[in-house]
């Protein structure tokens, strides 16, 4: 008898009784026999401690990254969380409640995501964000259904060296209304978006919008998003920028960014095998009523206290069913609060110093592994951060990542669409620094990829 | 009624300290210096002891079921096993890189596909896809697989319409316009589905019907096998919206029913924790026709070892980046290892259980449109009240002085002035019975405490529309609004 269901058997008839049944197959008296099934056959209850020893058991199949020399990054952050943050997040007025609907009885959670929202417009420096969406890649999604909203077109321009599952959904969130997602070449020294390439699309007609991110999917700066604007005359610019990043950077609304759309796990939750994680999403004032998701506003109760409530309701599929602005009901609320915590905790000066930081660590990684024969470290001569490309030039780059893993080092994140049929791809890798990349961990990645680099003959 | 809610005078973060760092933020070498912030980032300089207490203040003004009873109907808020947090948090768990070599990730692989193998038991759907992050994600997917079908079977110009009734939760129409689908609600009879309405309305140009069953009504339909033939004989795929899954575990699936593709929210059903609006996660279920268009990729064991499969070239690709929510599915694994087939039997059938007992009762009090029987949840009508120029919404109000939640109101829109109430398993005969006694509290209270409430919580009624009307978004809003700082209130009116 699982504990979560209480009562006794005799309080469960007692309560049939009080409504004028015997048995509780006669609250099923309106399912159709044809309709009933037999066992389901997913096995018999468990003891919680035999769950969890059963489960743990399993879990420890898991090679966490932390028992490596880890250089994983890229979309999922590897970094180091305080403990403060999942603190707050253990809190269970906060992670059993549901969506704020009852303004009054939420004062708690309204609050923290309109300090939420407050944070993502400081880092990009735009007037409106939403209260999350489910996650950096849906961002960009919903990013491109506003920009048609607010621009006639039917294609829309993103950089080639956008990460693949990336532009897999763009395409989904595209193909609905008939829309295209179009690939921009990039410099192939740099790594750098072709402007040229987007000036001559945009002059040949029916773009609605353009996506570029910061980092780029190469971890790399690109310098010509500060000519973007120009380029792209009046078309909705959509920049999908690292809150990290922003800490140090530029906010995207100084170089014209109209949308600014990112990824929050690297601010305060480790990545679960990639989720949960949270959609950031601002735009500028005038596109609010078009944009998505759930929006927190500031207000006064009756008797002059500040207070909080969703608002701009009238955008949402509760209300506008199929003339919503976007399905979304449940986003990511709780992982916002983990965002907003851990930039508090860390602070603002923190946070930039962190990044700074980062960034050193990372410019030794490529400086350390650009001494190796068969790889360019950094494969792109371009600026950047805490992630650089490195590029094998003889083997894949899934031999080599699977060499360092036998050694005790996760490599990066191999930069290629595994999917059959892709065309052929450079065997890139995006390496990542992290707080617990020290000195005797890029030691070791040097080692481990200088023979295993040795092992592999022949260019490719 | 001795219910208070803490009442901080809290500030927002930024008034706790009037340290922020001014100027540039640090060069970083090799970045030129065009990228460098110039003015450094605005967000105030704490102590984590600071922060802890200004977010620890904060969540004593909100409500969770561990403090209250929280009816919400249609969002089933059962207790959220805390064993499950414990083993979400355990460190071969979390500091997984969705990017790492399958070997690394073996146990990860093996959960996702032990829970999709129970799924696809409880679904009686042979595939299931983990990917989606809730429910309208998941919809949303189901109806993009939909359109790659129509599509290769060169049906897609003529198949263009989604049908639902007129019960359904927003999200429904909301997915389908998003998936390019243009849609018709069908007008309910006695809160089920017209299936002489449904009948007229299938025709070749119909891509699919969405259904939750029970419905948004808390009524199962009954007539579901002919639904599904109707819509099947037309050509059209039947969509099952598992919202409501709570209430037949065991009893029925939507194979069983003749659905094609389904969503379940784990968020409900299967108790992973709502977050104060999320993250939830949607599951993907699909029958063979639609099995290969499901998301890649998907987890196959070969042998003793699971991998990751990207060969599936009718799927419709990736709908987020990462492969799902783990987090939540491992919470929700723990939840079904617990329960085993006669928990989970027993969770559906005590929900519907509660739902009835508590109908009856606060039947007396309200009218309750359609019929007596009802599954995981049921309505009432606020519209008696009217005659005392009180509405569903002051009643709303009312019950949060009790210390309880209110139920979902004004959803669905097929009855005036809805309460719409979902007791789910968890709640005991003792909590019903409170409940029972705050609502009849309530009603019973005067016109002008109904219309004067909330005044036990952290603030008083707020006006939405006003909200709405002049909207303050964020600090920076704050700021161009001049409000002063400082201070919980500042006395400006509304
Ligand atoms: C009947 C119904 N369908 C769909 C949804 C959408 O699910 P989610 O909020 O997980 O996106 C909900 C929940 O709000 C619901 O109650």
């Amino acid at each position: 008898m699982v504990r979560w269901i209480p009562d006794s058997q005799r309080d469960e008839e007692e309560m049939l009784r009080a409504i004028g049944l015997t048995t509780s197959d006669e609250l099923y008296s309106d399912v159709p026999r044809k309709a009933r099934i037999g066992r389901l056959g997913i096995g018999t209850a468990q003891e919680e401690g035999e769950a969890v020893r059963a489960v743990d058991k399993i879990l420890d199949r898991n090679r966490p990254f932390s028992r490596f020399a880890n250089f994983l990054g890229g979309r999922f952050a590897t970094r180091y969380f305080p403990a403060a943050v999942d603190s707050i997040l253990q809190r269970s007025e906060f992670y059993t409640s549901y969506t704020p609907y009852q303004a009054e009885a939420s004062q708690g959670m309204l609050q923290a995501l309109f300090e939420f929202q407050s944070l993502w417009v400081e880092l990009t420096g735009l007037d409106v964000a939403n209260a999350s969406l489910y996650d950096g890649a849906t961002a960009s999604g919903e990013a491109l259904l506003l920009a048609r909203r607010v621009h006639e077109g039917r294609r829309f321009l993103v950089p080639a060296s956008l990460p693949w599952e990336e532009r897999s959904v763009l395409s989904n969130y595209a193909t609905g209304p008939g829309l295209t997602v179009v690939e921009i070449p990039f410099e192939e020294r740099t790594g750098l978006i072709d402007l040229g390439r987007i000036a001559e699309e945009v002059r040949t007609g029916d773009v609605f919008g353009v996506l570029a991110d910061v980092p780029n999917g190469f971890g790399h700066l690109d310098d010509h998003l500060f000519e973007l604007r120009s380029t792209v005359g009046d078309l909705p610019l959509i920049v999908r920028a690292d809150p990290l990043a922003l800490t140090v950077l530029e906010p995207p609304a100084h170089y014209g960014a109209d949308i600014v759309v990112g990824e929050g796990q690297s601010f305060g939750i480790p990545p679960s095998y990639g989720g949960p994680g949270v959609g950031l999403f601002a735009c500028r004032k005038d596109f609010v009523r078009l944009s998505p998701g759930r929006i927190v506003g500031a207000t006064h109760d009756k008797d002059g206290r500040r207070a909080y409530a969703l608002t701009l309701q009238t955008r949402e599929q509760h209300i506008r069913r199929s003339r919503a602005t976007s399905n979304i009901c449940t986003n990511e609320s709780l992982i916002a609060l983990a965002f907003v915590v851990y930039a508090s905790v860390v602070g603002p000066r923190g946070l930039a110093e962190l990044q700074r930081g980062l960034a050193e660590r990372a410019r030794t990684i490529a400086s350390a592994l650009a001494g190796l024969d068969g790889l360019r470290s950094p494969r792109f001569e371009a600026p950047y951060l805490s992630d650089f490309t490195i590029e094998l030039t003889r083997g894949t780059a899934s031999e080599f990542l699977e060499r360092l893993r036998k050694r005790g080092v996760l490599g990066g994140v191999p930069l290629r669409d595994p999917r059959p049929g892709a065309p052929d791809q450079p065997e890139r890798i995006l390496v990542s620094a992290t707080e617990t990349v020290d000195d005797k961990a890029i030691a070791k990645l040097v080692s481990a990829a200088s023979s295993a680099l040795a092992s592999t003959g022949g260019s490719k | 009624m001795t219910f208070r809610q803490a009442r901080w005078d809290e500030p927002p973060i930024w008034e706790l300290s009037a340290s922020a760092p001014t100027g540039r933020a640090p060069s970083i070498s090799g970045v030129p210096d065009r990228w460098t912030r110039k003015e450094a980032l605005r967000w105030p300089e704490l102590s984590e002891l600071e922060v802890l207490r200004h977010y620890t203040r904060l969540s004593q003004m909100n409500f969770g079921i561990e403090t209250v009873t929280y009816p919400l109907g249609s969002c089933t808020m059962k207790y959220n096993p805390r064993v499950s947090e414990v083993i979400a948090r355990r460190k071969t768990a979390t500091e997984l890189h969705p990017e790492q070599p399958v070997e690394t990730v073996q146990g990860a692989l093996e959960i996702i596909w032990r829970l999709e193998r129970m799924l696809s038991r409880i679904t009686g759907m042979p595939e299931i896809s983990l990917q989606p992050a809730a429910g309208a994600h998941g919809e949303y997917s189901a109806l993009l697989m939909i359109r790659a079908y129509f599509r290769d079977k060169g049906e897609l110009g003529q198949r263009t319409e989604v049908l639902l009734p007129d019960t359904a939760h927003g999200t429904n129409p909301a997915s389908a316009t998003m998936a390019g689908f243009t849609t018709r609600e069908l007008p309910s009879k006695s809160g089920c589905v017209d299936v002489d309405a449904l009948r007229a309305a299938v025709s070749d140009t119909t891509a699919c019907f969405m259904l939750t069953n029970p419905n948004t009504a808390g009524l199962f339909e009954s007539d579901i096998l002919e639904i599904a033939e109707t819509v099947h004989r037309a050509g059209g795929m039947l969509y099952y919206d598992g919202a409501n899954l709570n209430a037949i575990l065991g009893i029925t699936h939507p194979g069983k029913m003749g659905f094609d593709v389904a969503h379940l929210n784990l968020h409900k059903t299967f108790a992973t924790p709502h977050g104060g609006g999320g993250p939830g996660a949607g599951v993907l279920a699909a029958n063979a026709t639609l099995a290969p268009y499901l998301p890649i990729p998907r987890v196959v064991k070969s042998g003793r070892k699971f991998r990751l499969d990207y060969d599936r070239p009718k799927s419709i690709g990736k709908v987020r980046s990462g492969p799902g929510n783990f987090g939540l599915d491992l919470r929700a694994f723990v939840f079904a290892l617990i329960h085993g087939e006669e928990g989970l039997t027993h969770v559906a059938r005590r929900a519907v259980l509660n739902s009835n007992y508590v109908a009856a009762r606060l039947g007396k009090r309200l009218p309750r449109p359609f019929r007596p029987l009802v599954k995981h949840e049921f309505l009432l009508s606020g519209e008696p009240l009217l005659s005392r120029g009180v509405r569903t919404l002051d009643l709303a109000k009312r019950l949060l002085d009790e210390g309880v939640h209110a139920p979902t109101v004004y959803f669905p829109t097929i009855v005036p002035e809805a309460l719409m109430v979902e007791l789910p398993e968890t709640e005991s005969r003792r909590a019903l019975d409170e409940y029972v006694a705050a609502f009849e509290r309530a009603l019973d209270d005067t016109d002008e405490h109904l219309r004067a409430a909330p005044t036990a919580t952290s603030v008083s009624r707020i006006d939405e529309v006003e909200c709405a009307r002049h909207p303050l978004l964020s600090w920076k809003d704050l700021r161009a609004d001049g409000l002063p700082p400082g201070g919980a209130s500042d006395g400006r009116k509304p």
